[in-house]
C-alpha cells in the first residue's frame, strides 16, 4: 500500500522498514507474554503463555480434542461444510443473478426480497434450520449456503446491470447472436463483480460456520472452541482460535489467487459494495 | 418515459413482495400438511401474539439494542482513534498494526468461547463480541483511507502553512470521512451479526435468546416472528445510519458520487 499520505508529509521513508517493525513487535510482544506469565502476573488459567500454547499444538495434532479428533479432522469437517454450502449457494446464485440482472422489472420485483433476505442475519435462521432439519449436516451447510447465496447474488445483478451498453451494441452490430453475446460479452464483464461476491461470500461462509459450529456437534473447528470453553481448557480454545485465523487467511489468499489467474484484466478492481 | 419506467418498477417491487407473502401463505396453508412447522403469516402473526406478551418482546429488543450500541459505540470510537494514529504516526502504527492484524483474520465469532473464558457469561462478554465486529471493519477502512488521501491535497495544505495537529484535524481526517463512513456500516452489520450469535450460543435475554428459547419451547411461530424482526431491525438501523447521520454529515461527498 502506498502511504502517500506520510509520503508527502515527510519526503522519503528513512529508518527500519514496516516488516522489520513488526518482526521486532511481534517477537516483543511474544517474549512480554512469556515473561509476564512465568513471573505470575498473568493468570496461566485464562491466558497460557506461548510455550504452553506451542506444546498443546502438539497434543491437538496429535491426540486431539475431544478426545482422539484431531484438528486435522476438526478442520476437515469445518472445510467440508465451508466447500458444500459454497458450492451450492455458488451454482445457483450466479445463473439467477445473471437473470435477474439482464432483467429490469425482474429487478426491481426482487428487490426489496433481495433486500430483505439480505439483512436477515444467517445465524438467526439456525433455530429454525434447526426446528426443520434437526441438528444434522443439512442445517449447517443450508446456512452457509444461505449466507454466501445474497452475497453472491447482489453482486452478481449488480454485475448483470452495469454491464457498458456498448459492449453489447457493439457484439450485436457483429451480428453476434443473444446467446452468444450473452456468454461471450455480458458473462465476462460481469466476472469482476461476481468474483467480489464470492469473496464477500467466503468471509460470510466462514464466520457463519464457526458461530453454527458451537452449537449441536463435536466436530469442526467452531465445536472444538466450544468445548474448549466447556472444559475450560483456554490453552485448546486459543490454538483453536488460532487455526480458525491461519484457515480464514489460506483461503482467503487461495481465493485472491484463481481471481488473479481468472481474470488477469481486472487486478486492482477494488471497489465492492456490499 | 422514463418515469413510466421508473413507475413500472416500482409496481413490480411491491407485487413482488406480495407475491412473497401470498406464496408463504399458501405454501403453509394448501402444500404443508403440519403448518406447526412451516407457519404462514397469519399463523405467525396470531401464534406470537398468543404466546409473547409485547413487554417481555420490547425487553428483548431493548436489550439487544443496548447491547449492540454500547459494543458498536466502542468500537467504532476505538477504531477510528487507532486507525488515525496508525495511518498519521508510521513508525508507532507499524507497531500497533503488529497485534491487530494478526488478530483480524479470525471472525468475531470465533472469539465467543475465549470471551466467556476472560470475561465471563455477563453482559461484557456480548458487548466484547459486538465490539470486534465493529472495529476491524472501521479500523481497517480508516486506515485505509489515512494512507490512500490525494498527496496534493496534504501538499497543498503544507502550502498554505497547516502542519501537525492542525493539518491532520482540519485536512487528512476530513478527507477520510467517505473511508470512516463505509467502515462504520460495515462495521454495523458485523456487529449487528455478531449480536445475534452471541445471543444464540450464549445469553439469557435478548432477540437471539428469543428465538433459541421458542426453538426449545417448539413454537416455531415465534422462531419465524424473531427472524424476520431481527431482519427488520437491521434493516431499519442500517437505513438509520446511512441516510441521516452519515449521507447527512457528508453531503459534500455523496453529491458528487451520486452525479457521477
Amino acid at each position: 500500500m502506498r502511504r502517500s499520505a506520510d509520503r508527502a508529509r515527510r519526503g522519503k521513508r528513512k529508518g527500519p522498514t514496516d516488516l522489520q517493525i513488526k518482526l521486532v513487535t511481534l517477537v516483543g510482544l511474544l517474549v512480554l507474554w512469556e515473561s509476564l506469565s512465568r513471573l505470575g502476573y498473568i493468570s496461566p488459567l485464562s491466558l497460557p503463555r506461548p510455550t504452553r500454547l506451542a506444546s498443546t499444538l502438539w497434543d491437538l495434532s496429535v491426540y486431539g480434542f475431544p478426545t482422539d479428533i484431531t484438528v486435522w479432522l476438526h478442520i476437515r469437517a469445518t472445510m467440508s461444510r465451508i466447500i458444500q454450502g459454497y458450492l451450492l449457494a455458488t451454482a445457483v446464485a450466479i445463473p439467477l443473478g445473471l437473470i435477474i440482472g439482464r432483467s429490469y422489472l425482474l429487478e426491481r420485483g426482487t428487490n426489496p426480497i433481495i433486500t430483505f433476505a439480505r439483512s436477515v442475519a444467517t445465524i438467526s435462521l439456525l433455530p429454525l434450520a434447526i426446528a426443520w432439519f434437526g441438528v444434522s449436516e443439512l442445517s449447517r451447510v443450508l446456512l452457509i449456503m444461505y449466507g454466501a447465496f445474497w452475497a453472491i447474488l447482489t453482486n452478481t445483478i449488480q454485475g448483470a446491470r452495469s454491464v457498458d451498453i456498448n459492449f453489447i451494441n457493439v457484439g450485436r452490430m457483429f451480428g453476434a447472436k443473444r446467446s452468444r453475446i450473452f456468454f461471450r460479452v455480458i458473462l465476462p464483464a460481469t466476472l469482476p463483480r461476481i468474483f467480489a461476491g464470492l469473496k464477500i461470500a467466503l468471509g460470510i461462509s466462514f464466520m457463519v460456520i464457526i458461530g453454527v459450529e458451537m452449537i449441536g456437534t463435536v466436530e469442526g473447528l467452531g465445536a472444538l472452541i466450544q468445548q474448549a470453553r466447556f472444559f475450560y481448557k483456554s490453552d485448546m480454545a486459543i490454538d483453536g482460535t488460532i487455526f480458525i485465523g491461519v484457515l480464514g487467511l489460506i483461503l482467503s489468499v487461495l481465493l485472491d489467487r484463481v481471481e488473479r489467474l481468472a481474470l488477469p484484466w481486472a487486478v486492482g478492481l477494488e471497489e465492492v459494495k456490499r | 418515459m422514463k418515469t413510466a419506467r421508473f413507475r413500472q418498477g416500482l409496481i413490480a417491487s411491491w407485487s413482488g413482495f406480495l407475491l412473497l407473502i401470498l406464496l408463504w401463505q399458501f405454501i403453509s396453508s394448501v402444500l404443508i400438511t403440519e403448518s406447526s412447522l412451516f407457519p404462514g403469516p397469519v399463523q405467525v402473526m396470531r401464534s406470537t401474539m398468543q404466546n409473547l406478551a409485547l413487554t417481555r418482546l420490547l425487553q428483548h429488543l431493548g436489550i439487544s439494542l443496548q447491547r449492540i450500541g454500547l459494543g458498536f459505540v466502542i468500537g467504532t470510537a476505538l477504531g477510528i482513534t487507532f486507525g488515525v494514529i496508525c495511518g498519521w504516526y508510521r513508525t508507532l502504527g507499524s507497531v500497533l498494526r503488529t497485534p491487530i492484524e494478526l488478530v483480524r483474520p479470525v471472525p468475531p465469532l470465533a472469539w465467543i468461547p475465549l470471551a466467556i473464558i476472560w470475561l465471563g457469561l455477563g453482559e461484557s462478554s456480548k458487548v466484547f463480541i459486538i465490539f470486534l465486529g465493529a472495529f476491524f471493519p472501521v479500523f481497517t477502512n480508516t486506515y485505509k483511507g489515512m494512507t490512500t488521501i490525494e498527496p496534493n491535497i496534504i501538499r497543498s495544505a503544507q502550502m498554505l502553512g497547516l502542519k501537525g495537529g492542525r493539518l491532520l484535524l482540519r485536512v487528512v481526517v476530513p478527507a477520510t470521512l467517505p473511508d470512516i463512513a463505509t467502515g462504520i456500516r460495515l462495521g454495523w452489520s458485523y456487529s449487528f451479526g455478531c449480536m445475534v450469535a452471541a445471543e444464540l450460543i450464549a445469553a439469557q435475554s435478548g432477540l437471539g435468546y428469543l428465538i433459541m428459547h421458542a426453538r426449545e419451547l417448539g413454537i416455531t411461530a415465534i422462531i419465524v416472528f424473531g427472524i424476520v424482526l431481527i431482519g427488520v431491525t437491521n434493516l431499519i438501523t442500517d437505513y438509520l445510519i446511512q441516510e441521516l447521520i452519515l449521507k447527512r454529515r457528508l453531503r459534500w461527498h455523496f453529491l458528487g458520487t451520486e452525479q457521477a
